[in-house]
């Protein structure tokens, strides 16, 4: 039984860290369209808010309790917006950098390929288990 | 999925905003020397005014990437060049011609700036598509 708690664990983290690598790649892409938009503040997520609500009273992906069981998906992982600070604003007021939205994009799918990699082998492993071996 | 596609729609609009501004930059320079218009003034400079938009989906309140469109394309109003030319006709009585207020090198560099923003958002959704395939690899 606590296997499959734990796998069900694992299975609900890398779906997050997937999550999460989707939107900042989804907000790189809003910031990067609007590179000439005249006053656009360039948005990023807010990290503390997503890694508090991530790690609320689920630090720890081992199940020590009965009573741990569901816990493990934990709370769906909301995330807000909010304007990056500490941008020098160009002449027309916008803050956007190329050079820090790709990266950004390269990192969150570098992310998500980590995690979707992790999760394959998971779920390989379950088919095989499905399939009695073979 | 959602906010994949929603990023991708967002890189879309901006491939089109950018190609918007080329077009007009481009018709700047072509028009850069047209003393009569249709309306029988010299041509007058156009600018694409680039507005943020809302593309994500409006069912989910999650991360929604903003796109752009282009908003207005307004005519430059500043003075038109005065060029000393009594043979041309569309002189005036002192010998000087109105010419187009285009500037050319502020064109080319307009028309860089867009080629720049048009490829990075290009190479946007390439990452965003790759993603959305290691996604789709899931279920082989």
């Amino acid at each position: 039984m606590a296997d499959i708690v734990t796998d069900a664990a694992i299975t609900a983290a890398l779906g997050r860290q997937m999550t999460r690598a989707v939107q900042r790649q989804a907000v790189a892409a809003g910031n990067l369209a609007n590179l000439d938009t005249p006053g656009y503040r360039a948005k990023e997520l807010q990290f503390s808010d997503a890694l508090d609500s991530q790690l609320d009273g689920n630090v720890s992906l081992t199940a020590t309790d009965p009573h741990h069981f569901g816990t493990a998906a934990g709370a769906p992982a909301t995330a807000e917006t909010v304007d990056a600070q500490g941008l020098a604003p160009r002449r027309d007021g916008n803050t956007v950098q190329l050079d820090r939205e790709l990266l950004n994009m390269g990192q969150a799918a570098l992310d998500f390929s980590a995690a979707q990699t992790v999760l394959a082998a998971k779920f390989q492993l379950v088919r095989y288990a499905i399939n009695e071996g073979r | 999925m959602a906010t994949l596609l929603g990023a991708i729609n967002a890189s879309a609009s901006a491939l089109d905003a950018q190609r918007a501004r080329m077009e007009v930059a481009v018709s700047n320079m072509a028009n850069a020397e047209s003393t009569r218009g249709p309306d029988g003034e010299p041509y007058r400079r156009r600018e694409v005014v680039l507005q943020s938009t809302s593309t994500g989906g409006a069912f989910d309140n999650s991360v929604q990437a903003n796109g752009v469109e282009v908003a207005a394309v307004v005519q430059d109003q500043s003075a038109f060049r005065r060029v000393y030319e009594p043979s041309h006709p569309d002189a005036d009585a002192d010998g000087f011609v109105s010419m187009p207020n285009v500037d050319v090198p502020e064109e080319m560099v307009d028309m860089l700036g867009a080629a720049r923003a048009y490829q990075a958002n290009l190479t946007a959704i390439g990452l965003i598509r790759d993603t959305l395939q290691k996604a789709l690899d899931l279920a082989k």
